[in-house]
C-alpha cells in the first residue's frame, strides 16, 4: 500500500468507527488482525472487537474522533487523536489516545492503543440520578 | 528526501543514552526548543525540565531499560513502542508500556509525545513508593 491509500484507510477506520458503522469496521479489519490494548495488557481478535463495539458504547450519546494527527511508514500508520464524547447525561469527557497500526492490502491487521486508564472516571463523568439508585427514594 | 537510517540512530541513541546514563548524549539528542508532552497530564513540559527529569532519573536509579523496542520511522520522525524497566534501590524492578512519538528536525528530537497508562503506575513505581 502507498502512503495515500493507508492515510485513506486510516480516516475510513476512524470515521467508520464514528459514525458506528460496524458493517464498514468489519470490512477493514483483516481477517487475522489482533488489536492489542495496553490497559488490559492482551490481544483480541477482530471479532471479539466487533462484538463488543456497541458494549463500548454504554452511556455514551456521541463520540468524535478529533485532532487526529496521521503519520504514515512503510506498512501502517501512528495516529495520535482526542476521543471526545458526549455521555447521556450531558457530560462530556475527553481521551487522548495513540495508535500504531499494521495494514496489508486494504486492511488493517495489527492495531496497539495506547491511553490512559486514570482518565476514565473523568472520561464518563458522574452516573445518571435517575439510574442505578434506590427504587424507594423515588 | 527521507533518510530513514539517520532517524533510527537518532531514536536508539536517544533511548541508549538514558540506559546508559549518558546525559552529555542524551542532552544532544534534543533540539534547543523540544518540548515534550505526557498523557497523564496532557501538558507541554520544557526541555530544561524534561531534561532535569531524566537527569534525577539517571541519578536515582540503579538501571533503566527499553525492552522489546519497536521503532517505525515517518516522515518527519518515528514511533517508539517499548516497555520501560526500572530498577529501583530497593531492588524493585517496575515496567511499563510506552509509546513514544518522536518529531525530527536537524537531526534533533523538537516534540515528542510519551503515552502510557499511569491506571497501572504500582507496577511502575513498586508498592512502597
Amino acid at each position: 500500500m502507498n502512503e495515500y491509500e493507508i492515510r485513506e484507510l486510516c480516516e475510513a477506520f476512524f470515521d467508520a468507527y464514528e459514525n458506528r458503522r460496524v458493517d464498514v469496521l468489519d470490512r477493514l479489519y483483516a481477517d487475522d488482525c489482533i488489536i492489542w490494548h495496553n490497559v488490559y495488557g492482551r490481544e483480541t481478535t477482530r471479532d471479539e472487537n466487533l462484538a463488543r463495539y456497541h458494549e463500548g458504547y454504554a452511556g455514551q450519546r456521541r463520540r468524535t474522533y478529533n485532532d487526529r494527527i496521521v503519520n504514515t511508514f512503510d506498512d501502517g500508520f501512528v495516529i495520535q487523536y482526542t476521543l471526545n464524547g458526549v455521555m447521556h447525561t450531558g457530560h462530556r469527557g475527553a481521551l487522548w489516545i495513540c495508535i500504531v497500526a499494521h495494514c496489508r492490502d486494504g486492511q488493517i491487521t495489527r492495531i496497539d492503543e495506547y491511553m490512559d486508564s486514570s482518565k476514565f472516571p473523568a472520561w464518563m463523568g458522574p452516573p445518571r440520578r435517575d439510574v442505578g439508585g434506590d427504587a424507594s427514594e423515588g | 528526501m527521507r533518510k530513514d537510517w539517520q532517524t533510527l540512530e537518532l531514536c536508539d541513541r536517544f533511548f541508549d543514552a538514558i540506559e546508559q546514563k549518558d546525559y552529555e548524549i542524551l542532552e544532544k539528542c534534543y533540539a534547543p526548543e523540544a518540548i515534550i508532552w505526557h498523557s497523564h497530564d496532557c501538558l507541554y513540559q520544557s526541555r530544561a525540565d524534561n531534561l532535569a527529569m531524566l537527569k534525577r532519573g539517571m541519578e536515582t536509579l540503579p538501571k533503566t531499560r527499553f525492552k522489546d523496542r519497536r521503532v517505525r520511522v515517518f516522515e518527519g520522525g518515528f514511533v517508539q513502542q517499548h516497555t520501560i524497566h526500572v530498577t529501583r534501590a530497593d531492588g524493585f524492578v517496575g515496567h511499563m508500556e510506552v509509546c513514544f512519538v518522536g518529531y525530527v528536525r536537524d537531526g534533533m528530537i523538537s516534540r515528542a509525545y510519551e503515552y502510557f497508562d499511569t491506571g497501572q503506575i504500582k507496577k511502575f513505581v513498586g508498592p512502597r513508593s
